[in-house]
């Protein structure tokens, strides 16, 4: 669906999106980065804001400066893999248009992530953490086209709401 | 403007609910390793909800808003549920760490010291501090996972909403008199 004065909103969007997708990854090694300058209280901080998403087993982990990063190899891969998919996003949907990605580009791109997560739940094989990484980083790469999508989908329709109420109060207005 | 709004919130309870029981109970939490799962599977349940209860075409940002719902609830939920099992969970957190030290694999000192401060009991400041930065975490997935749950369960044009219809033209001067 394309329509104009929809970019903006979109691009604000990406935009927002964009600066909290860098610090997010930048939280993430600044964890290990915390621990190896001896700052253990700080780094206890930043390991325990991504504990809810992640079990943060250290030897699933890649490590930074000797130390494992705030997150898993696949959780990692999803992040890099979402920064990756907000980079293309201006090249392969642009900012005049919202349209969420068809249903045969997200399941085949979330197949190897979800074939080799369910594997390794019930212990069938143990992936290598490159391999974890990878099938985390094409399943990310979809993410974008869906959160931006659908948080500017939000931000027009409310301000088309907004607009449409203080429309009808000038017209209520004008009757009276 | 007369399209009625959907009914977000009892979906977005009933999924959050049981995505933070899911979220909350030992072992079954593991499923939130592989990008929160449960958070984002939960979203996409209230979205299915939602449809199913509701008359018109799903957009986008109902999504986004029974999603960002749904993490919330879900967030309180898994706050609720882990209190109980705290030290059993650090227990289990041990033992695998243990596990993984067998071989080969060091611990580092900061998680080390993670585990032996959670021993001790829940003070409300980290209480709360743990049920803001689940709620921010759980609200973002949430978000995602309603998003997706739309273009997956969202009826006939899972796309972005309709433009809004076109109000009436302005009164005449017949009208206004």
């Amino acid at each position: 669906m394309s329509r104009p004065g929809i970019s903006r909103t979109v691009l604000t969007v990406f935009l927002w999106t964009a600066a909290g997708t860098a610090i997010w990854l930048f939280l993430i090694f600044l964890a290990p980065a915390l621990a190896a300058r001896g700052s253990a209280g700080a780094a206890r901080l930043f390991y325990a804001l991504f504990a809810p998403i992640c079990h943060q087993i250290p030897g699933r982990c890649l490590t930074f400066h000797g130390h494992p990063l705030a997150v898993c190899g696949r959780c990692l891969g999803i992040y890099t893999g979402f920064a990756a998919g907000l980079i293309l996003y201006p090249f392969i949907r642009g900012f005049s248009k919202i349209e969420l990605p068809s249903i045969r580009v997200f399941l085949p791109m979330t197949l190897p992530m979800a074939l080799d997560g369910a594997a390794g739940l019930l212990g069938i094989w143990a992936s290598p953490i490159a391999f974890r990484f990878a099938t985390g980083a094409v399943w990310g790469t979809v993410l974008p086209f869906y959160f931006v999508t659908g948080l500017s989908d939000l931000f027009l329709a409310r301000r088309r709401r907004a607009a449409g109420l203080a429309l009808e109060k000038i017209r209520a207005n004008d009757v009276k | 403007m007369d399209q009625k709004k959907p009914e977000y919130f009892r979906p977005a309870l009933i999924a959050g609910a049981v995505a933070g029981v899911l979220s909350g109970l030992p072992i079954v939490s593991a499923g939130n390793c592989l990008c929160c799962l449960w958070i984002v599977g939960g979203a996409a349940m209230a979205v299915k909800l939602l449809a199913k209860n509701t008359v018109g075409v799903l957009t986008a940002g109902d999504g986004a808003i029974v999603g960002a719902l749904t993490g919330i609830v879900a967030a309180v939920v898994d706050t609720i549920v882990k209190i109980p099992l705290q030290p059993y969970n650090m227990a289990l957190a041990r033992r695998i760490i243990d596990k993984f030290s067998e071989f080969g694999q060091e611990m580092p000192a900061s998680l080390d010291g993670f585990l032996n401060g959670s021993s001790n009991p829940l003070t409300p400041g980290w209480f709360l501090l743990g049920l803001f930065f689940s709620a921010a975490l759980f609200t973002v997935m949430g978000v995602l996972g309603g998003i997706i749950g739309v273009s997956l369960f969202g009826r006939k044009n899972p796309q972005a909403s309709p433009p809004a219809a076109p109000l009436p033209p302005p009164p005449g001067p017949a009208d206004a008199a």
